[in-house]
């Protein structure tokens, strides 16, 4: 279960040159970048302006919304990686977000080294990491490559590794942002299959996208950010409707 | 801003439950550094062994010094140094490095802590070979003495974590402080006395070595290495910083820890 009461979320801006702050401070318009201290010396972004939610079992939350919207934060905060300005979060069961596929990746480690790593950052365990290896090998279909170091493989090989380290984990809050990629067209079906099985396993998920065919996949509620603001919440359907007619109008 | 100790402690506590995760991540990092060379991490020992045979040499005769006694003490001189100081370092960059989890994983940081000071007693343990060599050579004793090496590794790990915590959580605010601490420690090696005893200082100097906090860090690894017990005000300022350093840090870490993602 997830809570999220008035959530504000600030980031501070440090080390632009003055004349660049003023300058942002001039341009910026409805307190989106603001000023704060005593002697107004310092700059903040207000990414998420007073969000709530709540998320329980069974959830699948699509976030959608304009870049920097504050759907990148939103799931920052689910994930319990930024603690809000102000606000309450309450988060109950493990969190494992897939912002960044491969924590740990490292290009010197061989492919079964790596999986080592990366699971264990995803919050494997060491029995659980070796029973889902021949998985992991299998999916990827790396054969001998997997001893090797991953500074020898190609982009999309180091993807579908990730991919598939990423995507055996048995998650109960599942944290995606704009999906995960897996590589080559080919491997594009398995990949939905196998993305779609991590999201059957999880309890509840919450993807942030900007693919409408992703969100009305998978999701069962949605919000629209913007500004920072939740602008409408609800059926998927719904959202997605007011999010294109906020696009059309001028 | 509201404290918020259990998260703090939650933070060490989890972190030295992650054994798993950061007792990998010190040897991967050592196995790292070295692949595709041919000896390993015994550069780091065989550059130190350089160091302290051409520096021992020249300068126990610039000081009238037997080899035999000098070159052993420097050499211990120089591998609690060189703990204590890549220790301290390394705790500057320990969050700006770990940026990359930090922002996306939920985790106790104190984990990346424990994998910086346990990889630095991995390197301690190459460079002990040096010692090894040299105190073969000056037939250095081995004494019950020696043993209190354990409990003083043990200290000076203590400390380190409490440093890099602090050190880590300061540098990602203020990228500075790095800059300032590596100057410092650099200044701190000559003035110490590593390279010389403090006896050579003279009794208007000698006295102020007492205060140097990085003599004592240095004194309980060395004493033992050379056979000696350290000296007991050595083993009471040590135990003392760790214990305000422990208690300062906590109060600290409970503020800015939720900070630090914002900081990177």
């Amino acid at each position: 279960m997830i809570l999220l009461e008035d959530v504000i979320v600030d980031f501070p801006i440090y080390g632009s040159a003055k004349s660049f702050r003023t300058e942002l401070l001039g341009r910026a318009t409805g307190g989106f970048i603001r000023r704060e201290g005593r002697r107004q010396n310092r700059v903040a972004v207000r990414a998420l302006e007073s969000v709530s939610l709540k998320l329980s079992k069974g959830d699948r939350l699509g976030i959608v919304g304009p870049n920097g919207a504050g759907k990148s934060t939103l799931l920052g905060v689910l994930a319990g990686v930024y603690a809000p300005r102000a606000g309450r979060v309450v988060i109950e069961g493990r969190v494992s977000p897939l912002f960044n596929t491969a924590p740990g990746l490292d290009a010197d480690d061989t492919g079964y080294e790596n999986i080592v790593t990366c699971g264990m950052f995803l919050g494997m365990s060491r029995a659980e990491i070796e029973a889902n290896t021949p998985a992991i090998a299998e999916f990827t279909e790396l054969g001998d490559y997997l001893n090797l170091p991953v500074r020898t493989y190609s982009a999309g090989m180091i993807m579908r590794l990730a991919f598939a380290i990423a995507t055996s984990i048995n998650p109960e809050i599942l944290l995606l942002d704009e999906g995960l990629g897996a590589g080559d067209a080919r491997f594009a079906e398995r990949a939905k299959a196998r993305l779609d099985s991590l999201i059957e396993r999880s309890s509840i998920v919450a993807v942030a996208s900007h693919d409408e065919g992703l969100i009305r996949g998978v999701c069962n509620r949605a919000v629209l950010l913007d500004g920072g603001h939740v602008a409408a919440a609800g059926g998927v359907d719904d959202v997605l409707e007011t999010y294109r007619e906020r696009r059309s109008r001028p | 801003m509201i404290p918020q100790y259990d998260v703090a402690l939650a933070d060490f506590t989890n972190g030295i439950r992650a054994w798993r995760l950061w007792g990998r991540l010190g040897w991967q990092e050592i196995k790292r550094r070295y692949r595709r060379t041919v000896i390993g991490p015994f550069w780091t020992t065989l550059s130190l062994g350089i160091f302290v045979a051409g520096l021992g040499v020249v300068w126990a005769s610039l000081w009238n010094q037997d080899p035999k006694t000098y070159l052993p003490f420097l050499c211990a001189g120089m591998l609690g140094w060189n703990l204590v100081q890549s220790n301290i370092n390394d705790g500057c960059t320990v969050f700006v490095g770990g940026e990359a989890f930090i922002k996306q994983l939920p985790f106790p940081y104190s984990m990346l802590v424990w994998s910086g000071v346990w990889r630095n007693l991995i390197v301690f343990g190459h460079n002990l070979c040096i010692f090894v060599l040299i105190g073969f050579y000056a037939g250095v004793p081995v004494t019950a003495a020696s043993l209190l090496l354990l409990p003083a590794l043990l200290l000076t790990s203590l400390n380190a974590l409490w440093m890099a915590t602090v050190l880590g959580v300061v540098c990602a605010r203020y990228r500075d402080v790095q800059q300032v601490v590596a100057s410092l420690l650099q200044v701190a090696m000559f003035v110490t006395p590593i390279f010389f005893t403090r006896d050579q200082l003279g009794p208007r100097f000698a006295r102020f070595v007492d205060f140097n906090v990085l003599y004592h860090y240095v004194d309980i690894i060395r004493s033992p290495l050379l056979g000696r017990a350290p000296e007991v005000w050595s083993w009471i300022v040590v135990t003392g910083m760790l214990c305000l350093g422990g208690a300062g840090t906590l109060w600290f870490y409970s503020r800015f820890r939720r900070r630090v993602a914002y900081w990177l």
